[in-house]
């Protein structure tokens, strides 16, 4: 584990030797956009949470109509605010890991130029109408030939670092960053290119391998990769097993891609595949489990932490979502809960508590974490950050437990026939008014989070002028 | 073999996408080798087999209106699948007979597909038929109209333009009419 090297804290203001190599130009330019795009599509999400209890809301303007912003909140929160961040942390962590310099930081900041074009264009093309069809492959083909280019600069660039590595041995981050960039060429050559030559069932078969990879083989192992690095670094102690990461690495990669058609269960498609996917399904409890298991086993003696340590605390907290979100996964695939949860407002609960309550989670931990360091200061406000932490929690606990409960329940009644279509539509009423509610606490939580980073940065000449106490903070 | 590849990157991404490969191959590319009904557009002349029927493709009157279906995101809250559940065939059925439920056949000549994947709005797979030009005229306009409690935006641009309307109600009455279900052949035009 010659990778990630336990520090005691350093006193602020002193870059320690080894940090003074790292420029870290891109990753700051991929986490202040992603923190901006975070906030700016956290509007869109409210607007078409509030649609749901007040349906009539802008109902006259086309370009922003229910069905042009939510692919605006899906494709933003994914690709402007989620995957850019990891990228971002990506660009921190793995010259750090590798003990050299990123290969090249102006192909990096090329890619993150570029990025933006891709997010803005997206923000034009989606509530203008120009959405191809597909669940997260909604952009327009332009677009996507800008991904695929911006994905081969951040693989080079990448790649490129690992083959220059100091250290040999490459540590768990360092292997889901280089499988996220394997996988991710060719799940998202599948969703958005082989689709374009099928039609019917075996399109829908390829779109939902994307679909559900986009989770599985892109957002999981670079969030794992993320939640690697900085638990052990946040809380000052080493991995508790290599063997046990391993494990889960290989699992996963073999036991992921199987899935895709457990969203289609009980559809047109046919069944031996289905039972393919509900029983590959199941074996993800596997790659789960030994990783959470490794998180917890390393917290072990170091719970107290928690306490004030905020970025351990989305970190600890994120590890819990991803259990509960890798619980319900499988158990949603066995046909006979499917045939409840299915197409429910269950799955937005479980979608989110996915990509927000544990991915989402760890990338706000790493931006709380590396944006000081990369601008050389301290967080603008720990109290504030808890701030953060807790509107995000309790925000995302009503959002999540309401639908749920209220998805559920949706399910029950249209598995009885007598109780009309509309009846139910009315009864989720109450559910979609708390999850707007707790969808305004969620907005706090990103208000609260881009108002620190950017205090944090554009503040930072000052914190280095008069030091702060840290007791709460390591380094 | 496996311990070797946190040593070595070739390693590595070589085992990384063989793992990757096994199940993605066999998921996507075999799948509609072996069942060709994925492929074959759905034609039945015998009753004793089912609903008869033959699926024809889509006018481009219909492509339009699919268009628009597809560009105003339609398919976000409707599916277009009546599942194996008993619940969805009766659901999906009208005037107390029972659907048939959805079969890959049906679905040859959709691109991008429909399917879909949440039901805020009923299922939209057997639509066709059930309801009339000026029923869905009006409901276009403020759902509320006719369906107090919905919660379905109200799309005056597309109400208002005949074209546009037009071709949306001549896709939507598409849906499901490969199979002739119906036992009084009472489709609306």
């Amino acid at each position: 584990m010659s990778g990630v090297q336990v520090t005691r804290a350093t006193p602020i203001g002193a870059v320690p030797l080894a940090e003074s190599i790292h420029e870290d130009t891109t990753a700051k330019w991929f986490l202040l956009s992603s923190v901006a795009y975070f906030f700016v599509v956290g509007i869109i999400a409210l607007t078409i949470a509030a649609k749901f209890v007040w349906p009539q809301l802008l109902g006259t303007v086309p370009y922003l109509s229910y069905g042009r912003l939510r692919p605006l909140h899906v494709n933003g929160m994914l690709f402007g605010w989620l995957l850019p961040a990891d990228l971002g942390l990506a660009y921190y962590i793995v010259p750090r890991l590798c003990g050299v310099k990123l290969w090249s930081e102006k192909l990096g900041i090329a890619t993150a130029a570029l990025w933006n074009v891709i997010v803005l264009g997206a923000v034009y093309a989606l509530p203008a109408g120009y959405n191809k069809g597909w669940e997260y492959a909604e952009l327009p083909m332009p677009l996507v030939a800008l991904v695929v280019v911006a994905w081969v600069m951040f693989g080079i660039n990448i790649f490129a670092t690992v083959a220059t590595r100091k250290y040999q041995q490459m540590y768990v981050s360092l292997w889901y960053t280089m499988a996220t960039i394997l996988w991710t060429t060719f799940v998202y050559s599948t969703g958005n290119i082989a689709v374009l030559f099928t039609t019917g069932t075996n399109q829908a078969n390829l779109n939902w391998m994307y679909v559900h990879n986009a989770v599985g083989l892109i957002f999981t192992p670079i969030g794992l990769a993320m939640a690697y690095y900085f638990i052990p670094k946040t809380s000052n102690t080493p991995l508790y097993s290599h063997k046990l990461s391993m494990i889960g690495f290989w699992s996963l990669a073999f036991v992921y891609v199987w899935t895709g058609a457990h969203h289609m269960l009980h559809g047109p498609i046919s069944q031996w595949l289905q039972t393919i996917a509900i029983a590959f399904s199941v074996m993800l409890l596997i790659p789960v489990w030994t990783v959470v298991y490794n998180f917890f086993a390393t917290m072990k003696g170091q719970w107290h932490q928690l306490r004030d340590n905020v970025p351990l605390k989305f970190l600890m907290s994120g590890v819990v979502f991803y259990l509960l979100t890798c619980f319900q996964g499988p158990m949603h695939s066995l046909r006979s809960v499917n045939a409840i949860v299915s197409k429910t407002d269950w799955i937005p609960g479980h979608a989110h508590m996915a990509v927000l309550g544990c991915f989402s989670f760890f990338a706000i931990a790493g931006c709380y974490y590396v944006i000081p360091r990369m601008f050389r200061t301290q967080l603008h406000s720990e109290a504030l950050a808890n701030w953060t932490f807790w509107f995000f929690m309790v925000g995302g606990l009503g959002f999540f437990v309401t639908l749920w409960l209220g998805g559920f329940w949706q399910g029950w009644q249209w598995n009885n026939p007598s109780i009309p279509f509309i009846d139910t539509v009315v009864a989720l009423k109450p559910v979609w008014t708390v999850r707007f509610f707790s969808g305004v606490l969620m907005f706090l939580g990103i208000a609260t989070f881009l108002f620190n980073i950017l205090a944090t940065v554009v503040g930072r000449g000052q914190a280095v002028a008069s030091p702060k106490p840290v007791a709460a903070v390591t380094a | 073999m496996l311990q070797k590849t946190d040593k070595s990157a070739i390693g590595f991404v070589i085992a990384a996408l063989v793992f990757f490969f096994i199940g993605g191959l066999l998921t996507t590319v075999v799948p509609p080798l072996v069942d060709k009904s994925w492929s074959k557009p759905f034609e039945n002349t015998d009753p004793s087999k089912g609903p008869t029927g033959k699926l024809r493709p889509y006018t481009d009157v219909e492509l339009k209106g699919r268009a628009i279906y597809v560009r105003e995101g339609c398919w976000y809250c409707h599916t277009q699948q009546t599942r194996t559940l008993l619940a969805d065939t009766k659901r999906s059925g009208w005037k107390g007979v029972d659907s048939p439920v959805s079969t890959p056949d049906e679905f040859v000549y959709d691109s991008p597909h429909m399917f879909g994947t949440k039901r805020t709005g009923p299922d939209l797979s057997r639509v066709g038929g059930k309801y009339d030009r000026q029923w869905h005229r009006t409901h276009f306009r403020n759902p509320r109209d006719l369906v107090p409690g919905s919660v379905m935006p109200p799309f005056p641009w597309i109400a208002n333009n005949d074209d546009d309307f037009n071709a949306l109600v001549a896709y939507i009455q598409t849906l499901g009419r490969a199979k002739d279900w119906r036992p009084d052949h009472d489709y609306e035009k």
